[in-house]
């Protein structure tokens, strides 16, 4: 590893002048399950890596009547394993819980996994079907992004120089999701493609990680659910609304081909009510 | 690149270290501790022979910084045994033959002491759930489960449930 400069803030405000001061070279280090990775492998050379698990208002999930916010250094498993999220959102549940195995979900983070802006981000498409706020904190003072508009391109978020996301919020919605994820083998491995659909209060929410440069949301196909249309018209209007590419882990073809059969499965298993809601 | 003074409990001893900030908590355990239990597999999270337990929780060594050991409390596969007495999971490995080459034991043996941690009595299926994220190339698993399943045969009769 490449030599950097280690540093352990207690504030948000030293950490974003920390990150400040260091320009390009200034990494944010939540559980690092990604980051040393990559650090090892010389894909991203930090001269500063600048740890956030000091800042203790970031550790914990915190809830009120209307919403549930995870701050950014809860990791994986706490996400996978609360109470309030189990019961309200299970499909974000069990996207944490699918994310590598059990000692890498102990380090992980939930806000990590979002900032990393990997298209195939496991717990992206929950978020993204709940309309998730990030609550932002920057040397500008604090902002909101909503996570439609937080992933930009692969490994690229809205982020300004300096800001630094504190948490994702999410409002309690009243629905039943389903949140599957299609890969080789059971634990330890990357989604080859992984949807979130969900039925709210207001309409059918679908969104979909590793068929795009982003996770994305399928505003056209939610349209055509909302208006009930047949089943073989939402599922070619899904294909048409994402851009999934060949790779290591599958083709273009096979996922075009998993975009329809797991919309068709999620819908057959909300219809049946399998979903917790 | 400034070295940093670590301060944390190591199998049961409160130790403080001075080291490199770009180095992982594996590297400063096998060549500052002598402590080579712990193994590096993949060094990426996906094979958990270098496994140990931080803070209560089973994690991947190689994916933890050393200065990120500021403050824990880290147990490792040295610090389970007494000296004279082998901790009931490492006596069921040697019972059970479930190792052959033995390089993932350490780190499998830890995430079961987690496992059985959090929870004494598991079933067949927590327990091949719960070592999902250590690979072994050798015995294929079918012992390590029944080593692990052993103890927790045991720690049922000790609770006196089911």
């Amino acid at each position: 590893m490449r030599p950097f400069e280690y540093f352990r803030p207690s504030s948000l405000k030293e950490a974003s002048e920390l990150l400040v001061r260091y320009g390009d070279g200034g990494h944010l280090l939540n559980g690092g399950t990604d980051l040393i990775v990559r650090m090892r492998d010389g894909l991203t050379l930090p001269s500063a890596v600048i740890d956030l698990k000091g800042i203790e208002q970031l550790s914990r999930i915190r809830e009120d009547e209307e919403s549930v916010y995870i701050g950014a250094t809860v990791n994986l498993n706490q996400v996978g394993r609360h109470e309030t999220i189990g019961k309200s959102f299970p499909y974000l549940a069990e996207a944490a819980l699918s994310v590598g195995s059990k000692q890498v979900r102990n380090r992980a983070t939930c806000i990590g996994n979002l900032c990393n802006a990997s298209p195939l981000a496991d717990t992206a498409t929950p978020l993204m079907a709940l309309d998730a706020v990030l609550e932002v904190f920057g040397p500008e003072g604090e902002r909101e992004i909503p996570i439609r508009d937080f992933f930009v391109f692969v490994r690229k978020t809205s982020l300004k120089p300096g800001e630094i996301v504190k948490g994702v919020r999410v409002t309690k919605t009243a629905g039943q999701g389903v949140f599957t994820k299609l890969a080789r083998r059971k634990e330890v491995d990357l989604s080859m493609v992984c949807m979130t659909l969900l039925k709210a209060e207001d309409g059918w929410r679908l969104s979909y990680g590793a068929v795009a440069p982003t996770p994305v949301r399928l505003p056209k196909t939610e349209a055509l659910l909302n208006q009930g249309a047949a089943l073989e018209e939402v599922l070619s209007c899904a294909v048409s609304e994402v851009k999934p590419i060949d790779d290591v882990r599958a083709s273009r073809e096979y996922r075009l081909e998993m975009v329809k059969v797991m919309l068709k499965r999620g819908l057959e298993q909300i219809e049946k009510g399998g979903a917790v809601s | 690149m400034s070295k940093l003074t670590v301060s944390f409990i190591l199998n049961g001893e409160e130790v403080e270290h001075e080291t490199l900030p770009n180095r992982t908590l594996l590297k400063m355990l096998r060549e500052d501790f002598d402590m080579t239990g712990a193994k590096e597999g993949c060094g990426a999270g996906e094979c958990g022979a270098c496994t140990v337990i931080m803070n209560g929780q089973a994690v991947n060594a190689c994916l933890v910084l050393a200065p990120e050991a500021e403050g824990s409390i880290i147990e490792t596969i040295e610090g389970l045994s007494d000296g004279t007495h082998l901790d009931p999971l490492q006596q069921a490995f040697i019972d059970n033959a479930a190792l052959q080459c033995g390089y993932c034991t350490p780190g499998m043996i830890m995430t079961a002491k987690a496992l059985l941690d959090e929870n004494p009595t598991p079933t067949y299926e927590e327990i091949k759930e719960g070592i999902s994220g250590n690979l072994c190339r050798c015995t294929g698993y079918k012992k390590i489960v029944q080593a692990i399943q052993s103890v927790a045969d045991q720690n049922r009769v000790g609770h006196g449930n089911d």
